[in-house]
């Protein structure tokens, strides 16, 4: 692990505990729940991060492979397919994720590349890394 | 959760309408809070809020119109009717009113295809009542999925062009989505907005009172899906989601307020959660169900 990944880390382990300790003491329930939410964030953060520090990533791209918007369609998650999404490239696995009830999204369906919905209503945000990567879209 | 345990927090949040409402009759009754003009205008829906309305415990909706506010106009249950009903709405004007908004603006042909009524001869659209009087009152609360976001109204092929009021109107609308809206969520805004004023939103504007937490959270069979325990049809006691279950999506305090004055509501009573009071139902919530959703997948 190279060492400004490591202080990246520290940092967040920090932040978390900030959260904590406002939650410890937090007026109400909506604030509370305000800070939950941060603190759930800040834990993907450190799970995406200490993922990359370990080579985790590393071994699950030798798993992946390459997908065509026509192969891509195939797993749509209905029949025993699993759901998959692309979006900038990267396929990820939906099967289980708890907004795709169903295999679908606020009307998207799962197999196809969603790149540009996805800009439209999560942009900047730093959702995807909670995803298992499958492959490459190509 | 065990009964013999009660969670203070679980009471709390059965009670914020309730609390609010109390604290209202209590000013109301040492005259300290004076009433306000309510105004309920009806666009293009099927009046469920309005029905939904009167199932409300937290005031009953006898003490809300005689009580708490002066009732001024709804067309669904008011005495007068015609022109006479019409008066009555257009004297509002010029007054201080809070107005309630159920429906959905119909755009198409200028508003010609919702006519909510006839003033001095002339048809009055839904779209030029909402732009007349949306601008002018004190505070606008949008009730329901078609008054928030155009809803079942504006469900394709939306022949009569349905948008949402905000669509129409340049000003803050608060928004309660919902098919229909819980008498609390509305009940509990209004005696907010009678006690302190407006109710802290979130940044698509609903109260964080009611609208802070998703379905999903806070919902009984939330540990079968932890546990990965579907489904496969309805009836079943476990968790829905490969059903099309929408709670994770949908913002909304359903799963600890319940409904019909608290006694049950869609999931406890083995119906998926469809997402009504998420931002784009119905379309984007369907479908409702689904059987052939894949569930385990084979490494």
């Amino acid at each position: 692990m190279n060492n400004s990944t490591y202080q990246t880390i520290r940092t967040k382990v920090a932040e978390s505990q900030n959260y904590i300790n406002l939650i410890y003491v937090a007026p109400c329930i909506y604030t509370r729940n305000m800070l939950l939410n941060q603190l759930k964030a800040k834990m993907n953060e450190i799970d995406f991060l200490s993922g990359l520090a370990f080579g985790k990533m590393n071994q699950m791209q030798q798993n992946q492979r390459d997908l065509t918007l026509a192969e891509l369609a195939k797993f749509n998650g209905k029949d025993g397919n699993p759901a998959y999404v692309a979006v900038n490239g990267t396929v990820y696995d939906v099967t289980n994720n708890a907004a795709w009830a169903a295999a679908s999204h606020f009307g998207l369906m799962a197999g196809k590349d969603l790149t540009s919905e996805f800009a439209s209503c999560h942009g900047g945000q730093s959702i995807l890394s909670k995803l298992k990567v499958v492959g490459k879209l190509v | 959760m065990s009964m013999k345990h009660n969670c203070p927090e679980y009471s709390a949040r059965l009670h914020t309408a309730s609390d609010l409402f109390s604290k209202v009759k209590n000013e109301i009754r040492n005259g300290t809070l004076a009433k306000k003009n309510l105004v309920w205008l009806e666009l293009t829906g099927c009046s469920g809020n309005i029905i939904s309305l009167l199932d409300g415990a937290n005031p009953d909706f006898k003490y809300l119109i005689s009580q708490m506010t002066e009732f001024v106009y709804d067309n669904s249950l008011m005495v007068a009717e015609g022109e006479a009903a019409m008066d009555k709405l257009m004297s509002i004007i010029g007054n201080d009113y809070i107005l309630a908004v159920e429906g959905a603006v119909a755009t198409k042909n200028n508003g010609l295809y919702n006519i909510i009524g006839r003033w001095k001869g002339e048809p009055v659209t839904a779209l030029k009542a909402i732009k007349m009087l949306g601008e002018k009152a004190s505070h606008v609360v949008a009730l329901g999925a078609c008054a928030t976001h155009g809803g079942v109204s504006a469900a394709k092929p939306n022949p009569a062009e349905c948008v949402s009021v905000q669509s129409v109107l340049n000003r803050k609308v608060i928004k309660l989505p919902g098919c229909p809206c819980h008498p609390d969520w509305f009940l509990g805004t209004l005696a907010h907005i009678l006690l302190y004023g407006e109710p802290e939103l979130d940044s698509r504007d609903r109260p964080l009172l009611f609208y802070s937490t998703l379905i999903h959270d806070r919902c009984p069979r939330r540990s079968f899906f932890d546990k990965g325990i579907f489904a496969k049809k309805l009836g079943e006691s476990t968790c829905m989601f490969k059903l099309g279950c929408r709670g994770p999506v949908t913002r909304i305090d359903c799963s600890t307020r319940k409904w019909n004055q608290y006694v049950n509501w869609p999931i406890e009573d083995d119906t998926p959660c469809i997402g009504c009071a998420q931002f784009g139902f119905p379309d984007q919530m369907e479908p409702f169900i689904t059987y052939n959703t894949t569930r385990g997948v084979k490494e």
